[in-house]
């Protein structure tokens, strides 16, 4: 039973949030908060005998999340989940008090309920004991914005001090050296999730950097336990790959659960493409990933293109199965996740793809240099790419310093031949391009005020059947969203 | 044979934090647009550093963890080779971190002190308040376009020791330490700022200047640098939103 004060703290968070909808806002951090505040103890309270998946790490927890969401709704089971953004406690506490409701009503329908949440690496450390999750998941751990939580090993930390508040099963990255490290001396909670060492390999081989001057470095280079520099037998982006310490012997160990995939060559693109008229580029196909557990294997059309999406789809499988171990569930064994996969959909502004005319408009969010990498990665791959459009914004929530850019191998990649840029930092961004070789007379650039109209620019160079690839950074995003809706009468499309 | 300019680049697996790359990048790009060939080689732990070898070394920012890994060896192992570089008059561009190392000291803000080269008379004591921001200043060795643009993000605090001057005043920012309206450091030809990123990129006169040091050195004389447009860096310095001010 819920006491007094409990109570008084779910029925404010829920008038707040009455209030928040009735003039029109977003209710998805300030109902948690005041619920926090009247009752500290609300998370622990509401997650008692709940089945809960908490999602970490610097990138890709966001379309981890919302793959493991859409795994086990397909599978027939209620998922109560956070909006992308509000992964701090209020945002979660926000979620939980809404889930009270939600819940009762699946219950009515007799729908088994599963709390997906994805926690900020610093908030982890706060919820991970109240909530008492079955299973953690550290996706990665990738430099992010420098002026958020500083250094890596200081998120590191936090991490670590999360996993040690409850005693959950802990998932980790192998291939990443700092996820990985997370493991020692919690050898008994944890299973790895990782690329399959060949297919790392072969990525090196048939997609080999050309990069010609002071290679982008890698975020990890030195074993944390003795400051020896890696040696690795493959890699496959950033400091993930098959990593091992000379000195010490720290190395990435055979994952559980490991994902292989081939990357088609440019040949058999234009193969798989000239069959269909209704596709128009590889990111219309699913991509063909095969998943290992216990030398059982699955091949699956996954829907969301990229390799770091490869990985995210490696932790949202294994997230759902070591559940269903944790929780006896019949329903979410290897082969129904696995072939699940082929249902997951893009999540807020990761690929998202419409379609304006006879031309679309695909939204790859950047928020850091890794991020901006593969997605850079992906539009020189895409075939139906009709042009890039870049934005570059500094706000708080992006981080005020935009130097980041400048660690980012622009230079060995290909590009569509118009390339439009925008946001608050255009003029970084086109010195940027401009100095990896882009030719001023392919780009446009325009300051944040005429963004929209640079979107009008922009479709109307692309051609028919083409693809204009946008990649804004946070807060670039959002007010893009905004016009993008008012500008072609797209419905509220992030719903 | 045409000119050519070799740089060597201290630890960059190490230290390659915010963007310093930004910085090899113009020069390389400015000195390959006038015909002049450009080298770059790394030098990393338990490699040997040559001075006679380079024309130019730059030396970056990190994060904590990675500058501990590499402090001993840039201090005791490398330390005469590069003060050697330094008196010979070789052209230095060290920024944030860098800066500090090539210093005396860097005292922490619990008070822990930790000695670096003291190739240059400066030192820094940490705080816990951060710099984070836009910057601008005047530089007064620029024939034009003496303002620098920048953005710092630091939480030491330098100052200047006797015989190092001030790479330029701050006109928006901290600068060395928001005290004395100082900004970096210049001893001989060793140029050190705390504007990280994109500073040469922006600066294209900044980069045209080392570019022209480093082959006065190599030639022992004058030497004439060709004249160079600036277009779409001096659209990215109009771009800035500080631009409008100063």
């Amino acid at each position: 039973m819920m006491g007094l004060r409990a109570g008084t703290a779910v029925f404010s968070a829920r008038v707040v949030s009455a209030g928040l909808r009735l003039i029109g806002r977003g209710a998805t951090t300030l109902p948690g908060r005041v619920a926090l505040k009247i009752y500290p103890p609300l998370l622990s309270l509401l997650s008692q005998g709940q089945h809960i998946i908490v999602l970490t790490g610097t990138n890709g927890k966001t379309t981890t999340t919302h793959m493991v969401t859409d795994i086990l709704e397909s599978l027939g089971l209620h998922v109560i989940t956070n909006v992308s953004g509000a992964n701090l406690a209020t945002g979660i506490a926000t979620t939980m008090v809404e889930g009270l409701r939600l819940r009762r009503k699946a219950e009515k329908s007799g729908k088994k309920t599963v709390y997906v949440l994805e926690a900020d690496e610093a908030a982890f450390a706060k919820v991970s004991g109240p909530l008492q999750p079955q299973v953690s998941v550290v996706t990665n751990l990738f430099r992010d914005q420098l002026d958020r939580y500083g250094e890596l090993v200081h998120t590191q930390a936090f991490i670590a001090g999360g996993l040690d508040k409850s005693a959950s099963r802990i998932l980790l990255n192998a291939d990443d050296s700092l996820v990985a490290a997370l493991s020692k001396g919690r050898e008994d909670r944890v299973v790895f999730f990782g690329m399959d060492e060949a297919s790392m390999t072969e990525n090196s081989v048939t997609n080999p950097g050309k990069s010609t001057l002071g290679e982008t470095t890698a975020d990890a280079s030195f074993c944390p336990f003795c400051q020896t520099k890696y040696t690795y037998r493959a890699r496959s982006f950033g400091h993930l790959g098959a990593f091992r310490c000379p000195s010490c012997g720290y190395q990435r160990q055979e994952p559980a659960l490991s994902v292989s995939y081939r990357m088609p060559t440019p040949e058999e693109w234009a193969d798989m493409l000239s069959g269909s008229v209704s596709v128009k580029g590889p990111s219309d196909i699913g991509f063909p990933v095969t998943l290992v557990w216990k030398g059982e294997s699955v091949t699956v059309g996954l829907p969301i293109p990229g390799l770091h999406n490869f990985y995210n789809t490696a932790a949202a499988v294994s997230a759902c199965v070591l559940l269903g171990e944790q929780w006896n569930e019949p329903s979410l064994n290897f082969a129904a996740c696995a072939n699940a996969v082929a249902q997951v959909q893009p999540a807020f502004g990761r690929m998202e793809k419409f379609r304006i005319g006879g031309k679309s408009l695909c939204l790859l969010l950047v928020k850091n240099p890794v991020g901006l990498e593969r997605a850079l990665s992906f539009v020189s791959q895409a075939a139906d790419a009709g042009g890039m459009y870049l934005l570059l914004n500094s706000n708080d929530a992006d981080g005020k310093d935009v130097s980041w850019i400048w660690d980012v191998d622009f230079e060995s990649r290909s590009y569509p031949e118009k390339v439009f840029v925008s946001g608050e930092r255009y003029g970084d961004m086109y010195l940027r391009l401009a100095y990896a070789g882009i030719d001023r007379n392919r780009m446009k650039a325009r300051p944040m005020s005429a963004c929209g109209s640079l979107v009008d620019e922009a479709l109307s160079a692309c051609e028919d059947g083409k693809c204009l690839y946008i990649l804004p950074n946070y807060t670039a995003m959002l007010a893009l969203r905004q016009i993008l809706v008012k500008r072609y009468h797209l419905k509220d499309f992030w719903k | 044979m045409g000119d050519k300019i070799r740089l060597c680049h201290l630890y960059p697996d190490l230290l390659n934090l915010y963007g310093d790359r930004g910085n090899i990048l113009a020069l390389m790009r400015r000195a390959k647009l006038r015909g002049i060939a450009f080298e770059v080689e790394a030098v990393s732990i338990g490699e040997a550093f040559d001075p006679d070898r380079y024309d130019m070394v730059f030396l970056g920012g990190g994060q904590d963890a990675e500058q501990n890994i590499l402090r001993t060896d840039f201090v005791t192992e490398k330390g005469e080779k590069i003060k050697e570089a330094v008196e010979a008059g070789k052209v230095f561009l060290c920024i944030c971190g860098g800066y500090q190392m090539m210093g005396q000291y860097y005292e922490e803000h619990d008070g822990n002190r930790i000695e670096c080269l003291g190739a240059i008379h400066i030192w820094t004591v940490g705080k816990k308040k951060r710099f984070i921001g836009d910057t601008a200043y005047v530089c007064d060795f620029l024939p034009d376009s003496k303002t620098l643009y920048g953005f710092e993000n630091h939480s030491g605090r330098t100052y200047l020791g006797e015989g190092v001057k001030p790479l330029a005043k701050v006109v928006l920012g901290a600068g060395n330490n928001g005290e004395d309206g100082t900004e970096g450091a210049l001893y001989k030809n060793v140029y050190c700022t705390y504007s990280h990123g994109s500073f040469l990129p922006k600066n294209p006169a900044m980069t045209d200047h080392l570019l022209q040091k480093a082959l006065e050195v190599q030639k022992q004389g004058t030497y004439g640098l060709p004249p160079l447009e600036s277009d779409a860096e001096d659209f990215a310095r109009r771009a800035l939103p500080t631009c409008k001010n100063y």
